[in-house]
């Protein structure tokens, strides 16, 4: 047991002490503030001005979008307010930037508009052609034409814009009074409320989603960062031989222990200096903070945090240990934690539906999985909180398999520590579970 | 208590194979420097390293200190591996600290005999420096005084010699010799003869895996020192390996060492070189230990 302690000890201080220990350690809350509004900011510069010319032959319409277009809703709650942005980078920020011009109609045939607009629109002067025929009201139907053709916030716009002015005319056709039909075809904003044990909040599904993946991202970086140094500090012992007085002073298993729950506990340090951290500055700086995001972080989510960083950790350590103890160069540990950073990637990707649709049978069936559980179920939790036995079931076969791998691992490690030259085959390593 | 503090038996280890170390018997009584000799790839290392319990043997047993080998005995040993290496980024003392404290050390005991070490070592005022700030040889030190710092009964260096300068090496016999005066069990590998001759009580001498020799510094000598002469000269003195008595001849240039297939022909050697070489000198030795290794090593070859 001393000789445990020692060994955490020394791996504990040698993370603890390094100077980009402490640079992540205060550089990461600051850049995860910074990453809140990053999104947001790239979806406002990434959208340009549209120009999109209107061939209206039954009169009337380009003025009602361009009318509509012009009026950007004003901000609610100032520069800060996200959850705002968020809902506005849909319809309403998009009509804002487009550009209605007429196209010239008078005696000329539909087609005619086409062809000279198609021309228009592949010399890129022009975005798009809206062709609204003369029968619009009696067909609904009105021609779109575009190189990009997928963008479904300019086709709802559009959409809906034709049929409150239609419905409007038609009102106003039947005599009602102007104010019923403006009350009556009057746009509808969707508030979003997340239902949650703690109390319901206001919240954009939006804000929910990026707080989520950020958080998975986070949680990948740490266990990826970690597991690395594990692998490199073994292949270091290896390549350096200290492995043989290591051996010649203690057991192979107090060594592999030892090093994996002091390369932990510094990864523990890390992640908890990271939520006081992240308290003092939300705590700090809450008038500036979106509620959205006030509402996200909570306690439970912060203990989630840190008992799937601790499975992680364990599930994705011991692979990297046993790939540094039993690989000879950086080149060939670099090619095998490829192969780990790969099953890391997995539960990732089924994140992101799970983050949208976190009760899903993929999801649930995926995240009780231990190699994706720490993972995707802190992801379903942070989406919608999972029934308490998916978790604890996901969480104790979590711990069957972190007993499994250290088993596994310490025999390799104990083989593989002391195996140095030629890169030993699968066969091998499976043989060396063998010895005693 | 027994009076063995090592006893190996028949142990044999085969990599992929190959026989790298066969049948190989020998026994280190307490409180003796045992040298193992042997050229490069003669298993000196593996069989240091199934000593240590770091390799199985395939066959044959180890008994140390009385015992076979258990977890406790580590703590009893000073293990010096042939590869050094240390942590780079580790600091003097925290690796003494580390290494001590792996062996059982308290704290508080390392600093303080790893103070007194470092200072003997001339290592004093680097202990707040990084091991990778330290020279190849300062390096070498410290991995010696961390071999030693737990004040083992029984030390095992492989090769303590290499890469060390002729000061450094000096230290290092300096403190094989103290050690051994303070009653601990010394063996060390070595190609590095003339050192080996200075400071060994018994040698083996293995090549090819198998052991060639075994026995006391003064019963090897005595074996093979009937036949020698020893012969300071000026001239050319090739011919004397063509003498039909001499068995082999280690020519330095200015001194031969000459192995007679009997002593009865010194007389006759003495005979042939008048006349031909200036002889300066003439009288019978001890082989070196450098000779009979080359010897016995060629004998190998030639087998």
């Amino acid at each position: 047991m001393k000789k445990i302690i020692a060994v955490i000890k020394k791996e504990y201080k040698a993370i603890v002490k390094k100077k980009s220990f402490i640079i992540m350690t205060v550089l990461t809350p600051v850049l995860m503030g910074g990453m809140m509004f990053v999104p947001v900011m790239l979806m406002k510069m990434g959208r340009s001005e549209k120009k999109i010319a209107v061939a209206d032959f039954a009169g009337g319409y380009i003025e009602a979008l361009s009318a509509r277009s012009g009026k950007r809703p004003a901000a609610e709650k100032g520069p800060m307010d996200l959850e705002g942005s968020m809902r506005r980078t849909r319809e309403s920020e998009v009509a804002g930037l487009i550009r209605f011009l007429p196209a010239k109609t008078q005696g000329r045939a539909a087609s005619a508009v086409v062809t000279e607009y198609e021309q228009k629109i592949l010399k890129k002067e022009i975005d798009g052609l809206l062709l609204i025929p003369a029968d619009v009201k009696a067909q609904r139907q009105v021609s779109y034409y575009a190189t990009s053709i997928s963008d479904f916030a300019t086709n709802s716009f559009i959409s809906s814009t034709l049929r409150t002015v239609i419905s409007q005319q038609l009102l106003l056709e039947k005599r009602i009074d102007p104010a019923v039909v403006d009350e009556a075809t009057r746009d509808i904003e969707v508030d979003t409320f997340k239902v949650k044990k703690e109390g319901t909040t206001r919240s954009s599904s939006g804000m929910d989603y990026i707080m989520s993946l950020f958080m998975m991202v986070i949680l990948f970086g740490v266990l990826i960062g970690y597991g690395q140094m594990i692998m490199r500090g073994v292949l270091e012992e290896k390549n350096s031989r200290i492995s043989e007085i290591l051996i010649s002073s203690a057991r192979p298993t107090q060594i592999f222990y030892g090093k994996i729950l002091g390369i932990g506990l510094a990864g523990l340090t890390q992640v908890a200096l990271w939520i006081v951290l992240g308290a003092v500055l939300v705590s700090r700086f809450s008038g500036m903070v979106d509620n959205a995001i006030l509402s996200f972080l909570t306690a439970e989510i912060g203990v989630y945090f840190v008992i799937f960083f601790i499975l992680g950790f364990f599930i994705y350590a011991i692979p990297y240990a046993i790939v540094g103890a039993a690989v000879n160069t950086d080149q060939e540990a670099q090619q095998f934690s490829t192969a780990i950073v790969w099953m890391m990637l997995i539960p990732y990707f089924i994140g992101f539906s799970a983050t949208q649709n976190p009760n899903s049978t993929l999801a649930l069936v995926a995240s009780l999985i231990p190699f994706f559980t720490p993972i995707l179920m802190f992801m379903r939790i942070t989406g919608a909180t999972p029934p308490l036995w998916q978790i604890s079931t996901s969480i104790a076969l979590c711990l069957l398999t972190v007993w499994g791998l250290a088993w596994v691992g310490a025999k390799i490690f104990r083989v593989g520590m002391l195996m140095y030259g030629k890169k030993p085959s699968l066969g091998e390593i499976l043989r060396w579970l063998r010895y005693k | 208590m027994s009076e063995r503090a090592l006893s190996l038996q028949e142990l044999v280890k085969d990599f992929n194979g190959k026989r790298a170390v066969d049948a190989i018997s020998f026994e280190v009584q307490r409180g003796e420097i045992l040298g193992l000799l042997g050229p490069n790839g003669a298993g000196k290392t593996t069989t240091m390293r199934m000593v240590m319990n770091i390799i199985a043997p395939d066959a044959g047993r180890v008994e140390i200190l009385g015992q076979r080998f258990s977890e406790k005995m580590k703590d009893r040993i000073g293990y010096l591996p042939e590869e050094r290496g240390l942590y780079r980024k580790l600091k003097v003392m925290d690796t003494l600290l580390f290494l001590g404290e792996l062996k059982g050390m308290k704290a508080a005991v390392v600093r303080e005999r790893g103070r007194r070490l470092l200072k003997q070592f001339q290592l004093e005022g680097y202990e707040e420096k990084k091991v990778e700030e330290l020279s190849k040889g300062m390096a070498q030190k410290l991995q010696f005084i961390a071999t030693i710092l737990h004040d083992p009964e029984l030390l095992i260096l492989d090769e303590p010699f290499a890469g060390l300068d002729p000061l450094n090496i000096e230290l290092v016999k300096d403190i094989i010799l103290e050690r051994r005066r303070a009653g601990t069990t010394i063996i060390y590998s070595t190609h590095l003869m003339e050192y080996a001759e200075k400071t060994v009580d018994s040698l083996v001498m293995i090549d090819k895996g198998r052991k060639v020799i075994d026995g006391s510094l003064a019963a090897v000598k005595a074996e093979y020192g009937q036949r020698f002469v020893r012969v300071q000269y000026e001239g050319d003195a090739r011919f004397v390996k063509e003498l039909p008595y001499v068995r082999s001849c280690r020519d330095s240039g200015r001194e031969l060492e000459v192995e007679l297939d009997d002593l009865s022909r010194r007389e006759l050697l003495l005979r042939d070189l008048l006349g031909k070489v200036g002889v300066i000198g003439f009288q019978l030795s001890e082989p070196s230990l450098q000779n009979i290794f080359i010897r016995k090593v060629q004998e190998g070859a030639g087998a």
